[in-house]
C-alpha cells in the first residue's frame, strides 16, 4: 500500500501534515559503488510507533542514519514537524528532537554511567545541566527503564551487556525527544526488562511522541507497533496497518517472492553451462557421502538451544541470519576460533574416528580451514606478492628439510589462477588486485592445502557478479570433489542457488535446517525473523 | 528494607564506597603517586638536607619544567591523539622572549605572558588544524612542527644567548619560602582545575575513549580534538617560560631532549596511550619521578648518563606494575560487583514491590 495517498480536499491536507512528525520521501544514498539506499520512503504520525523492518542490507540502518543526523543523504526529501530537515551532525538532529539508540551499544567504558547518559549534551565547554540535574535526570531515566538503584558512578565496563544497552537507552530518552528511533535496540534484553521498555515506549506515544525501531523478532513487531514499513534492497516496498495485517504478510513483502523466483532463475540458468575445467566440474551430483564434520548439542550463548548438525563430504550447508544473531560465533566454533559454551563440535577422519576440535590449530591439523570474513583484516598481507598470499600457508607441506620448494609451489598457483580465471602477475602486490581476485588469492591459500571441511564467512561480499559466478562454480566443483563447505553468507538469494541445506541461526538458536530443494526465500526470511518456516508456505 | 533484612544496611553502604573507591577515576594515578613518594624517601637517605635544601628554588627550577612538560604531552594523548612538538616549541619559546620580545622592548609580565600563551594557542591550533582537517596522522603533523621549532631556533638564534625580563630572573628566588615557579604552577593549576569543571574535560575523555559513541551522542568531535591541541601549544609555552626561567637565556638546543623526557612523563604518569583515560595530574606526576630521579642520581654522585639508565629501568617497571595493579583492581572490582547483586537481589526479593512495579 502506498503512503502517498492523501485526501485532495485542503482540511484533509492540513490535518495530516499535523498529525505528520516525519516524513520522507525518495530518500536515497550510495557508499561507493553501493547503494546503500534507492527510494525510501517513510511517514511518522505523533503518537505512532512504527516499525520498519527488512533484510540485511535492505537499507534500515542507512535510513536510521540519515534521520539521525549520522550520515548525510544523496537525494530525496526530508520533512521534520513541518518544515524541511537536513541535519548536519547528531548534534543537529537530537536539538531538532530526534533521539537514537543504535545497533552497536556505543559506551565509553572507563567512564561512569553518569557520563555515559549526558556526554553530548553539552557545548564544547558549557555544561547544559548542573551536576545535581544530571544525577536526578540519571536516576530518573533509568527508574523509567527498569534499573533503579545503579551507581550511576560506576564505571561503565563494570555493566552486564543488558545494563549497557540500557543506558544507550537513557542516553536517547534523557535528551527532550519527540522521535525516539532504536535499532535493535532490545537485542540484549530478557524478557522482564524489554516488557518494561516497551511499556515506557508505549506510554511515552500516548503522550503524542513518536517511536520507530527495527527488531530482529517479528512477534515484538507485531506486538509494539501499530505501523510497519517495509524496505527491500534500499525501496520502500509497502507500509502495514499491524491490525490488518499478518505476519506472512509483511514477511512476504521482506523477501519480495517474484523477485527471488526471478532471481534464481536468472543464475541457475547462468550455471547452467559448464566451462572445461581440469577436474571433472559437474552439475551438483547427488550427494551422499560420509559424515566428515558433526555439531553435537553446541550451545553458542547462555540462552540459547543446542544445536545439532552433521555436515557430510560432498556437500554445502548454508548458514543464514540477520546480523549479530550468532551466526559467526558458530562458523569460528566450527574451525576452532572460540570454544562453543556447551556441546562439542567433532572432525570425523578417513578412518572414521571421531576427534573433538580444541583449537584452531587443532581444527587445521585435523583438515577444517576458515576463510575469514574481512580479507584485509584478518587474511590478506596486502604488500607482499600475490603469490607469497597464495603459497603462504603451503610452506610446511611444500619443503625439504625446511627449503622451500617454489618450483612445486608455483606449479601449483599456476594451475590454480588458470582454472579459476585469477589475473594479474603473481608478483604484483596483492593489494593492487581487485576484491574479487583479492578472494580468489585468499580462498586458493586454503583450496590448495586440501581441506577437507572449508568454512566461509560470507566470501562473496563486495564481489562482482561475474567473480561470483565463477566462484559459485569452483566451489560447486570443490564439493564435487568431496569436500565439504560450510557457506556463511548475507544473501539468501546466494543460498539458494548454491548450497544443499541452510541453517537458519535466530538469537544463538538454530531456528530451522532446510534442505534448499525445499527452501524458499519466504521460508527462510520467516526463520530469520524467528517464525516456523513451515507455517509460512 | 523490613526487619527481616539479611543484610544490614551498613554493610550494604560499605560495599558501595569499597564499589567507590575501586572504580575511582583517578586510580590510574595509584603508580606514579607510590613512585614520587618512594623516591622522594630514597632522596632523603641518600642526602638528608633534600627536604630542608638550601637551594629548593634551584631545584624547583629544574623541577616546573617536567612538570608542565608531562601535562603537555599528556592532553592530546587523552583525545587519542600526540603532539611531538611540544619540546622544541619550548625550546623556542625561550629564544621568543629573549631575542624576539625583548630586543623589541616587551618585558613586562601582562604582555609577555599573553603573547607566550596566545603563541601556543596559535601553534598548536595549527597542529590541530593539519590532524582534524587535512587528516593527518597526528605523529607526521607535529614532527614536521617539531623539526620547524627546531630548525627556526637555531636560525634565530645559533648559540644560548640573549637575556630575560628581570620578572623571569626573579621567578627563580624564594618568596619567603616559597620559589617563584610555584607561584605559576598554582596559577595554573588553578585555571586547569576550573577547566576540567566544565564540560571541555568530559569530551577529551569521550573523543578519546570511544570517538563513534562521542560523535553519536552529539559531541562536536572536531572541536574538542582541534581545542586540545590548542591548549598543548599553550601549555607547552608556559613550559618554554619556565625553561627560559630556568637558564636565563635563550637556547634553541634545549627543548628537544624534553621530547623523550615528556613521553616518558606520560606513559610514568599512568596515562593510557590509547586515550580516554587519565588527567594532567598524571602527566605532571610523571615529570616530577624523572625530576626525583635526575636529583637522585646527582645527589649519589652518579653519571648523568646512567640517568637514563635508570629511567628506562624504572618506566618498564612501572608500566608493569601498572598493568598488574589495574588488573588485580577490575578483578576485585568484579567480585564485589558479584556479592553486591547478590545483597540486592535479596534485598528486591524481600521487598516484593519494587519487583512488580
Amino acid at each position: 500500500m502506498p503512503i502517498s495517498k492523501r485526501p485532495p480536499e485542503a482540511y484533509a491536507a492540513d490535518q495530516a501534515a499535523i498529525d505528520t512528525q516525519l516524513a520522507v520521501r525518495d530518500m536515497a544514498r550510495s557508499f561507493g559503488e553501493t547503494r546503500a539506499l534507492d527510494s525510501a520512503t517513510l511517514t511518522l504520525r505523533r503518537g505512532e510507533i512504527h516499525a520498519l523492518a527488512g533484510e540485511n542490507g535492505s537499507g534500515k540502518s542507512t535510513l536510521i542514519k540519515i534521520l539521525s543526523g549520522v550520515i548525510r543523504p544523496d537525494g530525496g526529501e526530508f520533512m521534520f514537524q513541518g518544515s524541511r530537515a537536513r541535519f548536519a551532525s547528531p548534534y543537529a538532529a537530537q536539538h531538532a528532537g530526534i533521539s537514537t539508540v543504535y545497533q552497536e551499544t556505543l559506551i565509553t567504558p572507563e567512564m561512569s554511567v553518569r557520563d555515559n547518559i549526558f556526554f553530548g549534551t553539552d557545548g564544547l565547554i558549557r555544561h547544559q545541566r548542573s551536576k545535581s540535574q544530571e544525577i536526578s535526570g540519571a536516576h530518573l531515566a533509568l527508574d523509567q527503564l527498569g534499573l533503579p538503584g545503579l551507581d550511576i558512578d560506576r564505571p561503565m565496563w563494570t555493566l552486564s551487556l543488558a545494563e549497557r544497552q540500557l543506558v544507550t537507552v537513557a542516553r536517547a530518552i534523557v535528551r527532550p525527544w519527540q522521535v525516539l528511533i532504536l535499532d535493535e535496540g532490545t537485542s540484549a534484553l530478557d524478557a522482564h526488562r524489554r516488557d518494561r521498555l516497551f511499556a515506557y515506549l508505549r506510554d511515552a506515544s500516548s503522550e503524542g511522541k513518536s517511536v520507530l525501531f527495527t527488531s530482529h523478532r517479528m512477534d515484538e513487531v507485531f506486538d509494539l507497533a501499530q505501523r510497519i514499513t517495509v524496505l527491500r534492497n534500499g525501496t520502500t516496498v509497502a507500509t502495514v496497518d499491524v491490525a490488518e495485517s499478518s505476519y506472512s504478510d509483511v514477511l512476504q513483502h521482506m523477501s519480495g517472492r517474484e523477485q527471488a523466483a526471478a532471481l534464481m532463475e536468472e543464475t541457475n540458468g547462468g550455471s547452467g553451462e559448464v566451462r572445461s575445467a581440469p577436474s571433472a566440474l559437474a552439475q551438483r551430483p547427488a550427494r551422499s557421502g560420509e559424515p566428515v564434520l558433526r555439531v553435537s548439542d553446541v550451545t553458542l550463548r547462555a540462552s540459547s538451544q543446542p544445536m545439532s548438525i552433521e555436515l557430510k563430504r560432498g556437500e554445502i550447508l548454508g548458514i543464514a541470519g540477520l546480523e549479530g544473531q550468532g551466526q559467526v560465533e558458530l562458523v569460528e566454533a566450527l574451525c576452532g576460533l572460540s570454544r562453543p559454551r556447551g556441546g562439542r563440535v567433532i572432525v570425523v577422519d578417513d578412518a572414521g574416528r571421531d576427534h573433538e576440535i580444541s583449537s584452531y590449530r587443532d581444527a587445521n591439523r585435523r583438515g577444517v580451514r576458515y576463510v575469514p570474513r574481512d580479507r584485509r583484516q584478518e587474511g590478506l598481507f596486502a604488500s607482499q606478492s600475490v603469490f607469497d598470499n597464495f603459497a603462504i600457508a603451503s610452506w610446511g607441506e611444500l619443503n625439504r628439510f625446511g627449503i622451500l620448494k617454489r618450483g612445486a609451489a608455483r606449479k601449483r598457483y599456476q594451475e590454480y589462477a588458470e582454472y579459476t580465471r585469477l589475473v594479474g602477475s603473481p608478483n604484483q602486490p596483492v593489494s593492487t588486485l581487485s576484491g574479487g581476485n583479492q578472494q580468489k588469492v585468499l580462498l586458493g591459500r586454503w583450496t590448495s592445502m586440501h581441506p577437507t571441511v572449508l568454512v566461509l564467512n560470507d566470501p562473496l561480499r563486495g564481489v562482482d557478479a561475474n567473480t561470483k559466478e565463477e566462484l559459485y562454480q569452483f566451489f560447486r566443483s570443490l564439493a564435487a570433489e568431496g569436500m565439504a563447505l560450510v557457506f556463511l553468507s548475507t544473501e539468501i538469494g546466494e543460498l539458494l542457488v548454491l548450497t544443499d541445506r541452510i541453517a537458519v541461526i535466530h538469537e544463538g538458536s538454530m531456528q530451522a535446517l532446510l534442505p534448499t530443494a525445499e527452501a524458499t526465500n519466504g521460508k527462510i526470511v520467516a526463520a530469520m525473523f524467528g517464525q516456523n518456516p513451515e507455517e509460512e508456505s | 528494607m523490613s526487619e527481616l533484612a539479611v543484610l544490614p544496611n551498613d554493610f550494604v553502604s560499605s560495599q558501595r564506597a569499597a564499589l567507590r573507591r575501586l572504580s575511582d577515576r583517578h586510580a590510574y594515578a595509584s603508580v606514579p603517586v607510590g613512585l614520587c613518594v618512594v623516591l622522594f624517601v630514597v632522596n632523603l637517605l641518600v642526602q638528608p638536607a633534600f627536604a630542608g635544601r638550601a637551594d629548593w628554588a634551584t631545584a624547583s627550577g629544574v623541577l616546573v619544567p617536567y612538570l608542565f612538560i608531562g601535562m603537555a604531552f599528556t592532553l592530546p594523548v587523552l583525545q587519542g591523539g600526540f603532539d611531538l612538538s611540544i619540546g622544541t616549541l619550548a625550546g623556542f619559546m625561550t629564544i621568543f622572549v629573549s631575542t624576539v620580545l625583548l630586543p623589541s622592548g616587551i618585558t613586562a609580565p601582562e604582555l609577555v605572558i599573553p603573547l607566550v600563551v596566545a603563541f601556543g594557542l596559535l601553534s598548536g591550533t595549527i597542529n590541530g588544524f593539519f590532524i582534524v582537517y587535512v587528516r593527518l596522522p597526528p605523529i607526521i603533523a607535529t614532527l614536521g612542527m617539531y623539526l620547524f621549532y627546531e630548525g627556526l631556533g637555531t636560525a634565530v638564534l645559533p648559540e644560548q644567548g640573549g637575556t630575560i625580563p628581570g620578572w623571569l630572573v626573579r621567578l627563580s628566588q624564594s618568596y619567603g619560602p616559597i620559589p617563584g615557579q610555584w607561584f605559576v604552577v598554582a596559577g595554573f593549576a588553578i585555571v586547569w582545575l576550573a577547566l576540567s569543571r566544565t564540560a571541555l574535560f568530559r569530551n577529551i575523555l569521550v573523543v578519546g575513549g570511544d570517538e563513534r559513541a562521542a560523535y553519536t551522542a552529539g559531541v562536536n568531535v572536531k572541536a574538542v580534538r582541534l581545542s586540545s591541541y590548542a591548549l598543548t601549544g599553550a601549555i607547552a609555552c608556559i613550559a618554554g617560560l619556565m625553561l627560559a626561567a630556568l637558564i636565563q637565556s635563550g637556547d634553541g638546543t634545549i627543548g628537544a631532549q624534553y621530547t623523550i623526557s615528556g613521553i616518558t612523563a606520560v606513559a610514568l604518569g599512568g596515562i593510557s596511550l590509547h586515550g580516554g583515560k587519565g588527567g594532567l595530574f598524571g602527566g605532571a606526576l610523571g615529570g616530577a619521578v624523572l625530576f626525583l630521579i635526575a636529583q637522585l642520581l646527582t645527589d649519589a654522585n652518579v653519571s648523568i648518563y646512567a640517568v637514563q639508565i635508570v629511567d628506562g629501568i624504572i618506566l618498564i617497571v612501572a608500566l608493569s606494575l601498572n598493568g598488574t595493579l589495574d588488573y588485580l583492581r577490575r578483578r576485585l572490582l568484579r567480585k564485589s560487583l558479584a556479592q553486591s547483586a547478590v545483597s540486592a537481589a535479596v534485598e528486591e526479593g524481600q521487598s516484593g514491590i519494587r519487583t512488580t512495579v
